[in-house]
């Protein structure tokens, strides 16, 4: 077999050059202790492009880290080739085997004490605080290597890494999943990317409204140009959700126990399961018409209110294994859409109790969107994109936009909430806006049919407008070579599906761009974080433009570098 | 539980040493800096679930002379194979076809099992249609609606086939149709804006395709529309073309950079036409529709639990996004590698498989198991005269009968850690353990000889020549009370010595008066009193300190740099000068379960 592998290898450069894919000529050029005439027409090496054995240098992998999950893979691929979770199975010794015990899967699993929910399933918490540095740094070590041994199989050729983050990270959370991955996998470069814009990218966009719904806590980060503009944060998020999910379960599972037998108490486990595989989100707002104020024409949602009562109340039936004694416990499917609805949108609580950090998602996202200019919000607002674990639940993307455009059609964009007094005529103002509008679009419409038959002169403000024959050129020159019409949409609520950060990553690392943030593994090792430069940017072009004896070293190479989002 | 009791797990120190002081904070710092020297190991940390090792698992360094863990080596792919056919897959098909075989071998969505391929031809001549099958769970691709047509070359076929036996456009054809696809909608769009500029919808909702473009589809739509945008963005070249790689956008950038100063002008005004973002579903923007979310949650409505698929599962999966069962494709075997590992601080090779897939051989291979002493633990038979009256005897019966997991709390139970020595000197060992375990339940723990002298690791058959070592007078060990003196060590033998360890097991719950036990963490006591014990709580886990010293050749400096690291000892070399040398390391011993009470 081994004579083969050899035969095989001698061939494949033949193979190779007779396909003319790549004669690696530069790889001759450069190597200095066999002088000889470069073959054929190689550059020299000043101004030389890197050649094939530099290239291979821009090799990557692809890393996205959450708080509960990385993804690893390489780029130019639609998908990770795996997702690793931080779960207590996987942070067992090694030699210990009970998870494969049979009788493992029967037994419930009890949160540690002084645990949060599910926090021995994550990787990290952004409070610091409550964090062991060097357990996170075990973790991530372990998972990586499972990765790289398990998933990537690559060769001894050291890969950069195109690493995929949230734009909010303490730095000393950040060198340490830097330090494993300069140390334990001889990457020599990391390359930063903050996972909104890179949810962007993979949506096809240059502006978005992000709404990242994570595990402890869902971003809402405006994306204008590629650049992170704004961002909001809530608590209400995964987490919270699994949370509820689990008092759902616990409740049902008492009701269905005797009176005396001990208080259900699902463990984080079965809650998620469920949460994953039967979960839901009601997709129309319930029935909180008092609060909201629709005008009497331009009310889309009001006539879907009403959910339709079916007659025999749909149920799922839930397995428990683990519940002592085990039970199929038989759920009304309404039930489950309850914990969306109460950890999301929180429909029963006032707005005015609600903390800075923990407001329903809707407010959260109108909120952010109100805080934006108004140029940049009228893109964003038709380029709402939801992503992150939660968003997968069925249903939950259709409900926050109608949730949002009610609250838009509601509340307009006036940053004022409250004109106190004064709020009849502001109410009165706005009502009498609107009737105008209504009144001139429908006119507008009708407006064809009567200049059809023109028998009465319209106003000049009614009138179309005369057709330039100039004017329907260049708008037609400019359709044909500008941008489709779509890429102009804006100023309505419009929600674009993402592939994802991770497949945000991939196809950057596909077409080969550099980022900002781009740390140099002798430079890291050196300095750390401290290293970097305090400008937020370094151009990256006016470092290429130097000439001199310096230029060969390599390409990306960079005086100094940054943390850009991250300083 | 991790391993059936006893059982003996090593701690190896390269997480302290790695850690940079760059990543803790200064307090941090300060603190580790100021327990460093006296802390002791503590098996109920959570890290310590990362640096305990079973010692069959750890290697050793012969340079360093330290054990090398998992986490302290550098590996190296040697070959890579699927674990299934044993094909040995050449490194260029894993860069270019991925990290699983592209033959017949697939595992179960389900149950993770290799599936195989069977026949669903009744007439008995195995003919086709092909299916993959389960044998274990009995999932089989039916399920999904697949079947072959011929028995071979499974994943090629399968790669063409959707769930449900719809043809999958290989990539190419993907590349034509969008092609075809976008010029199409370019003419309308030209037709359109001559006929009526002014009124222009966005042209999606006209034709709307049946089926939502899959997730790879997508992918690839955006894949090549930032292709294009990024070709459109570089002018073309201002040099000939033969000898620089223009695929690359930074050699691009590089020579349009050249003449900058002088050609700014020119460069400025046609840098700036931007990126325009992808504007339909060919160039990969979907909008978001809400038709199938609602199919979603009608399915689960209709179809339930059994439907959908466990976390576990979908991880699994190539494609992640799934939610229902008839999403499942059968997994195509991740390869094998074999790896050859080195010291990561002095990159001697420390392991090194042979290439062959079939061998199990190792050409290096330098064991932990071989150059530390192996410690173990067992229990002391709890009456002591049948041992006194036959020392010899194999103390199998009583302790076969002795119960691990039910450790009585509060009576002192005696047991035996026998340490063997692989090394061909002997060594002097001095043991250490805390008073009393770390943890929520404390039990006292007393070495009764902590120093001791163990024998050489010299021919079997010198200890049935050599009568030396006659056998303890076991007697003299324990006196009138029944006691088991201290300070001397219970059994030798050759190579090998065993010392008595007293340990009286703690109790699970704060004994008598809880109030009065720690007046001032009262009520927390209480509260964890409700909450219970944590897994593995229970286990009586001991720390014990092991430092060994021994002369030995002075050998590893003048050896040739890992010329014969391999397989024998070259260390009996003697009148060489001999040196001092010591080794300490953590173990964890776990003697058993403590029962309650």
């Amino acid at each position: 077999m081994s004579t083969a592998g050899g035969e095989r290898k001698g061939s494949a450069p033949l193979n190779r050059s007779v396909r003319g894919t790549t004669p690696r000529l530069a790889d001759l050029a450069s190597t200095p202790e066999s002088p000889r005439t470069p073959l054929g027409r190689s550059v020299s090496s000043l101004f030389g492009s890197p050649g094939g054995s530099f290239r291979n240098e821009d090799d990557y992998v692809v890393l996205e880290i959450g708080s509960r999950f990385v993804r690893g893979g390489f780029p130019g691929e639609s998908t990770p080739r795996c997702t690793l979770s931080f779960g207590p199975d996987e942070q067992r010794r090694v030699g210990d085997y009970r998870q494969w015990d049979p009788a493992h899967g029967s037994n419930r699993r009890k949160r540690k004490r002084g645990h949060d929910w599910g926090q021995d399933h994550e990787l990290y918490r952004l409070d610091l605080a409550q964090v062991d540095l060097g357990l996170v740094e075990d973790k991530f070590e372990r998972a990586m290597r499972e990765a790289y041994n398990k998933y990537f199989l690559l060769d001894t050729k050291p890969k950069r890494i195109l690493l995929a983050l949230p734009p909010k990270m303490p730095h000393a959370l950040m060198s340490t999943l830097l330090d494993v991955l300069f140390s334990s996998f001889q990457a020599p470069s990391i390359t930063l990317m903050s996972s909104p814009i890179l949810s962007t990218v993979a949506a096809g966009l240059r502006a978005a409204l992000v709404v990242d719904i994570g595990w402890a806590e869902t971003q809402v980060t405006a994306v204008c140009e590629y650049r992170e503009v704004h961002e909001r944060r809530s608590i209400r998020a995964g987490k919270l959700l699994s949370e509820e999910m689990a008092k759902v379960l616990n409740a049902a599972l008492d009701d269905e126990a005797d009176a005396g037998a001990a208080k259900a108490d699902v463990s984080f486990e079965e809650a998620d399961e469920v949460l994953s595989r039967v979960g839901w989100c009601k997709s129309k707002p319930k029935s909180n018409r008092r609060t909201l104020y629709f005008p009497a024409r331009t009310s889309p949602v009001l006539e879907e209110f009403e959910d339709a009562v079916e007659s025999p109340e749909p149920a799922v039936t839930i397995p428990f294994p683990r519940h002592t004694p085990p039970i199929d416990l038989t759920v009304p499917f309404a039930q489950l859409a309850k914990p969306a609805e109460a950890a999301l949108f929180a429909p029963d609580t006032a707005l005015n109790e609600f903390d800075d950090h923990e407001l329903p998602l809707h407010h959260l996202i109108y909120r952010t969107l109100l805080a934006l200019p108004i140029d940049i919000r009228r893109l964003c607002m038709s380029r709402i994109i939801i992503t992150g674990g939660v968003s997968a639940l069925p249903g939950l993307k259709i409900r926050l936009l109608a949730e949002l455009e009610a609250l838009v059609q509601q509340r307009g964009w006036d940053p004022v909430r409250n004109y106190g007094s004064a709020s009849a005529r502001k109410e009165q103002l706005l009502r009498q806006q609107r009737e105008d509008l209504e009144l001139r679009c429908q006119e507008g419409e009708d407006q064809i049919n009567e200049s059809l038959n023109s028998d009465t002169p319209l106003s000049a403000g009614l009138q179309s407008p005369e057709v330039d024959a100039i004017d329907a050129k260049l708008a037609h020159l400019s359709l044909r070579n500008g941008p489709p019409p779509t890429c102009d949409v804006g100023g309505v609520i419009r929600g674009v599906e993402t592939l994802g950060a991770w497949a945000g990553a991939s196809l950057i690392a596909q077409q080969r761009i550099k980022g900002i943030v781009e740390i140099e593994r002798e430079k890291y090792l050196q300095h750390g974080l401290q290293g970097a430069s305090r400008e937020k940017e370094v151009s990256v072009l006016q470092q290429r433009q130097s000439m001199g004896p310096g230029v060969g070293r390599g390409a990306g190479e960079r005086a100094s570098w940054t943390l850009g989002v991250w300083a | 539980m991790a391993q059936p009791f006893p059982y003996t797990y090593y701690a190896c120190d390269c997480f302290d040493s790695t850690t940079t002081t760059a990543s803790k904070r200064a307090s941090q710092v300060l603190a580790a800096a100021a327990e460093e020297d006296e802390r002791d190991f503590d098996p109920r940390s959570p890290r310590s679930n990362y640096s305990l090792f079973p010692l069959e698992h750890l290697l050793y360094c012969e340079d360093c002379q330290q054990i090398r863990c998992p986490r302290c080596v550098i590996e190296e792919t040697l070959n890579w194979y699927c674990p299934s056919c044993l094909f040995e897959v050449p490194s260029s098909v894993v860069k270019s076809d991925g990290n699983r075989c592209t033959r017949n071998c697939f595992n179960c969505p389900v149950c993770t099992a290799p599936m195989t391929t069977n026949s669903l031809d009744t007439s008995g001549d195995n003919g086709p249609p092909y299916i993959l099958a389960c044998p274990y769970c009995h999932w089989s691709t039916v399920e999904i609606g697949i079947e072959f047509e011929k028995s071979t070359g499974i994943s090629s076929q399968l790669a063409r086939v959707a769930n449900g036996g719809k043809h999958i456009p290989t990539q190419k054809e993907r590349d034509k149709e969008r092609e075809r696809k976008k010029e199409l909608e370019e003419r309308r769009r030209e037709g359109r804006a001559v006929m009526s500029p002014s009124e222009e919808s966005p042209t999606t909702d006209t034709e709307r395709e049946e089926v939502a473009p899959s997730h790879d589809e997508l992918f690839a739509n955006l894949g090549a529309f930032y292709k294009s945008q990024m070709e459109a963005q570089t002018p073309s070249n201002p040099f000939s073309s033969h000898d620089i790689n223009y695929s690359s956008p930074s050699a691009y950038s590089r020579i349009v950079n050249l003449y900058s100063s002088t050609t700014s002008k020119k460069n400025k005004r046609n840098k700036h036409t931007p990126f325009r973002e992808a504007g339909s579903a060919l160039e990969g923007l979907t909008i978001h529709d809400s038709a199938a979310d609602a199919a979603a949650i009608e399915r689960i409505k209709r179809e339930g639990w059994g439907s959908t698929l466990s976390p576990s599962t979908k991880h699994a999966q190539i494609n992640p996004n799934l939610r229902f069962d008839n999403e499942l494709r059968p997994l195509a075997t991740l390869l094998c590698t074999k790896r050859s590992k080195r010291c990561r601080s002095c990159r001697h090779i420390l392991s090194k498989p042979e290439t062959k897939v079939t061998s199990t051989r190792y050409k290096i291979k330098l064991l932990a198991l071989n150059h530390i002493p192996r410690l173990s633990i067992r229990a002391l038979p709890l009456n002591i005269n049948p041992a006194q009256q036959q020392p010899l005897a194999p103390p199998a019966r009583p302790e076969s009968a002795f119960n691990y997991n039910g450790l009585k709390s509060g009576i002192p139970t005696h047991f035996l850690l026998h340490l063997s020595n692989p090394l061909f000197d002997p060594i002097r060992v001095t043991l250490a353990t805390p008073s009393t375990t770390p943890g929520k339940v404390q039990s006292r723990i007393t070495i009764l000889c902590p120093q001791f002298d163990v024998g050489a690791n010299t021919d079997v058959w010198d200890d049935a020549l050599a009568s030396t070592l006659s056998p303890i007078n076991r007697t003299s060990l324990i006196n009138d009370a029944g006691q088991i003196e201290a300070g001397k060590i219970w059994d030798r033998g050759r190579n090998w010595t065993s010392v008595v360890v007293e340990v009286v097991p703690g109790f699970l719950k704060p004994v008598a008066f809880p109030v009065l036990a720690e007046d001032g963490k009262g009520g927390g006591e209480a509260e964890g009193d409700d909450g219970g014990l944590d897994e593995d709580e229970d286990v009586l886990e001991i720390p014990v300190f092991v430092r060994i010293e021994f002369e030995a050749d002075v050998v590893a400096e003048e050896r040739g740099l890992g010329v014969s690291v391999g397989g024998g000892d070259a260390k009996k070399g003697e009148g060489g000068a001999r040196e001092k040398r010591e080794v300490a390391f953590w173990t964890v011993v776990g003697a058993g379960r403590i029962a309650p009470l």
